[in-house]
């Protein structure tokens, strides 16, 4: 399994080879970060939108824009996290299609703490609402009224989220984002010597 | 009487931060300061004839453990090579959250010596690796063995039996995050558990040492003397890896520096003085003044620098003997020196001034962290106007840098492919510039501004946001320079002038390392821990001990 830290740089140089600016891959970063400390998927939810590729992803930068389908899920939470403080972004909008939403759920998270707002989303597939308090809201009717023969596992150990596979093709693309050093590099590049024996 | 802090455009600058020296802040003398009552123990030695085994070293309070686990390998001289290339080292070591079991040690054993190349577990907490200075070790040996101490100027000039290349913590290659180990009262300094590392190392050489040599003649020699082994550190050869770090990480820089410079105005608000605290500035500084002689380096960067602190020292002296006490005293002294030595003078005098005053100084060491998360994200309910208004009041000394200059944009930063190093090369005729990293802090934020500028200014910067992406990475540093004003370096950091090893030396300051050696512009070595109290001693340790004479 591998660290908290080595997720968020892995994400955000891979979201960076992408072509996403550093801005948009620091976010990122630290959003599936808290996704996989919360024990949700969030690297293959990132996965799965790098495989459908960022080309293909429609970015919200405008609330009243035409397209939105296939609407991408990082774009989309950094708007409403960056501009949700605006009176009139407080209503309903109605979109199509947006891929991967669980990777926006941090921003919102982000933006209903900061601005005391509620986000209610709401489709045939989902239905959950994000508040400023401490805890995300899920539908009161699926809590029982009691639990049976029902047990707690505490421990400390994070449970790893992703596949290897998954891990592997995302960390061979936050290489992309590293130069290739020659032999000259090596030398001007770092400025160490070659040798230690002394 | 009203001081203020000194002001980041005076402080913020490389020539100045690469200047800085030790102090009471330094986070190695913290840790000695945090850890003297913890038990430390000596917990097992498995090492053959030869010196290559483990050995595991146990500190612990209650129920509260850590432990190193050292492991010395074998290394034929043409694997003994520097980081660039290096992939073998003579010693690695991890330290353990707890005890270790025989299993854990097998683990740690079939992953620890290959570093980068391993995996570790969040049951372990930093990772590093050192390598013999060879001259010394067999020297060492040699004399030991014989049932001789070894030749102190040999060893003094040198300051260390291994060197270190690389203290790695915080969740790389597996290692707990951060997040673990924070809330722990005793890790609320910055860096304890990478110092604690370097600390139990240090023991770790002085143990090989005597042992190789016990093994080598067992009816003729002699342990290491106490006298010589505390006056070795643990040395360290640093590069360009730690130069982005300070840039990285603003919110952590501005702790480091606010707690010198509140430190600094603290002791010059000092109304009264007394002769017995003006003593003991001059005890430092005699005996830091002897010391300097085994500052040595081949580096005419740092000889030009040295020699400068040592005639400034001497300028400093001729006024200090004459120097009467009296009302603000310290302010007078720090004024004086300001205005009549060099960067590196003055801020070795500035870390002199803060020994006399433990009360003062002691306390803030535990300021110098900061949960880096509170200010990550972006405001923005700001107008365009405003943030226009604190790049021109914050960012001043960029503004005026015409970064169409080939001279202004030579260099650019990036991670090496084969090492996942940080590197710095020349744009112009080196490739790989479209990966570099984020780095080029004024250049970027010399052109937000530019954009800004361009657009309406009483629209929010969100408004900025949904159209441009490029410069959110600097916009949100703006925001933090706003709320913590020692969070940025104001120079360009891309600039052919640059000399990173600056950047390297403000940090390595911070850490607490002292006789600075450039190899080269962006690589340098140091010592750590020299005329430290050892293992079994610390729970003695006065923390005047950086301050006593090497011979």
């Amino acid at each position: 399994m591998h660290s908290l830290y080595e997720i968020e740089t892995t994400v955000k140089r891979s979201a960076k080879s992408q072509g996403l600016s550093w801005g948009i891959s620091e976010e990122i970063g630290k959003s599936i970060r808290i996704l996989e400390q919360s024990g949700l998927q969030g690297l293959e939810s990132f996965k799965n939108i790098v495989d459908f590729g960022f080309d293909n992803l429609t970015k919200l930068t405008d609330i009243n824009q035409k397209t939105t389908t296939h609407l991408c899920p990082i774009h989309f939470g950094i708007f409403f996290q960056d501009q949700s403080h605006l009176k009139e972004m407080h209503q309903t909008f109605k979109f199509e299609s947006l891929k991967e939403p669980l990777i926006s759920i941090p921003f919102f998270i982000k933006a209903a703490k900061k601005n005391l707002i509620y986000f209610h989303i709401h489709s045939s597939e989902i239905n959950i609402s994000i508040t400023p308090g401490e805890m995300t809201s899920i539908n009161q009717n699926q809590i029982p009224t009691s639990i049976n023969n029902f047990s707690i596992k505490v421990t400390q150990q994070r449970q790893q989220q992703y596949s290897n596979e998954t891990w592997e093709d995302l960390y061979q693309l936050s290489l992309e984002t590293f130069v290739e050093e020659t032999e000259e590099k090596k030398l001007s590049g770092a400025g160490a010597g070659l040798s230690d024996n002394d | 009487m009203k001081i203020e802090l000194r002001k980041p455009e005076f402080v913020m600058k490389l020539d100045r931060l690469g200047s800085f020296h030790q102090s009471k802040l330094s986070f190695l003398r913290s840790f000695i300061r945090e850890f003297k009552d913890w038990d430390f123990q000596t917990h097992e030695l498995k090492l053959d004839n030869s010196g290559f085994g483990h050995g595991v070293y146990v500190v612990q309070k209650g129920n509260k453990q850590y432990s190193l686990v050292c492991f010395s390998n074998h290394l034929d001289e043409n694997e003994r090579s520097d980081r660039v290339i290096a992939t073998k080292w003579d010693a690695s070591f991890v330290l353990y959250d707890g005890i270790p079991s025989s299993a854990d040690i097998q683990r740690l054993k079939e992953n620890v010596p290959l570093q980068e190349q391993g995996r570790v577990t969040e049951k372990e907490l930093c990772l590093s690796r050192a390598n013999k200075s060879v001259r010394v070790f067999e020297h060492v040996v040699d004399q030991l063995s014989q049932g001789q101490q070894p030749d102190t100027s040999l060893l003094y000039n040198v300051g260390y039996l291994y060197r270190t290349t690389a203290v790695y913590g915080s969740g790389k290659f597996g290692l707990a995050d951060r997040i673990k180990i924070q809330d722990r009262e005793e890790l609320k300094g910055p860096f304890r558990l990478e110092m604690m590392l370097v600390f139990l190392a240090r023991q770790f050489t002085f143990d090989v040492v005597n042992h190789v040599a016990y093994h080598r003649s067992p009816t003729t020699s002699v342990k290491l003397s106490d006298d010589i082994a505390r006056n070795l550190g643990i040395g360290n050869s640093t590069g360009l890896g730690m130069a982005p770090f300070i840039v990285n990480h603003p919110a952590l820089l501005n702790q480091w520096i606010m707690a010198k410079e509140k430190a600094l105005r603290a002791i010059r608000l000092l109304e009264s003085v007394n002769e017995i605290e003006k003593n003991n500035f001059q005890s430092y500084l005699s005996t830091i003044q002897d010391n300097i002689k085994y500052w040595k380096t081949d580096s005419d960067y740092q000889i030009q620098k040295n020699g400068q602190l040592t005639n400034d020292l001497k300028d400093f002296q001729k006024y200090f003997n004459t120097k009467k006490i009296e009302k603000y005293f310290w302010n007078e002294v720090y004024e004086w020196v300001e205005k009549n030595t060099h960067a590196e003078c003055c801020e070795f005098i500035v870390s002199l001034m803060m020994e006399v005053y433990p009360d003062i100084v002691e306390p803030l060491s535990y300021e110098m962290s900061i949960n880096e998360e509170n200010y990550f994200d972006i405001d923005t309910t700001r107008n365009i106007q405003d943030i226009c208004n604190l790049i021109e009041k914050q960012y001043t000394w960029l503004l005026e840098i015409d970064f169409e200059q080939k001279d202004n944009i030579y260099n650019f930063w990036y991670y090496s492919k084969n090492k996942q190093e940080p590197r710095l090369s020349d744009r112009f005729s080196e490739e790989g510039a479209d990966l570099e990293l984020p780095l080029a802090i004024a250049r970027d934020i010399h052109h937000l501004y530019k954009g800004l500028k361009k657009m309406d200014p009483k629209k929010d910067i969100s408004f900025y946001l949904s159209k441009n992406q490029q410069y959110r990475h600097v916009l949100r540093r703006v925001f933090i320079c706003e709320q913590l004003p020692y969070s940025e370096i104001q120079d360009n950091t891309i600039s052919k002038t640059l000399i990173p090893v600056d950047m390297l030396r403000l940090k390595l300051s911070f850490f607490g390392a002292t006789r600075f050696d450039p190899r080269s512009d962006r690589w340098v070595r140091i010592t750590m821990y020299q005329g430290a109290p050892l293992m079994k001693e610390i729970s003695l340790s006065n923390d005047n001990w950086s301050y006593k004479k090497i011979a």
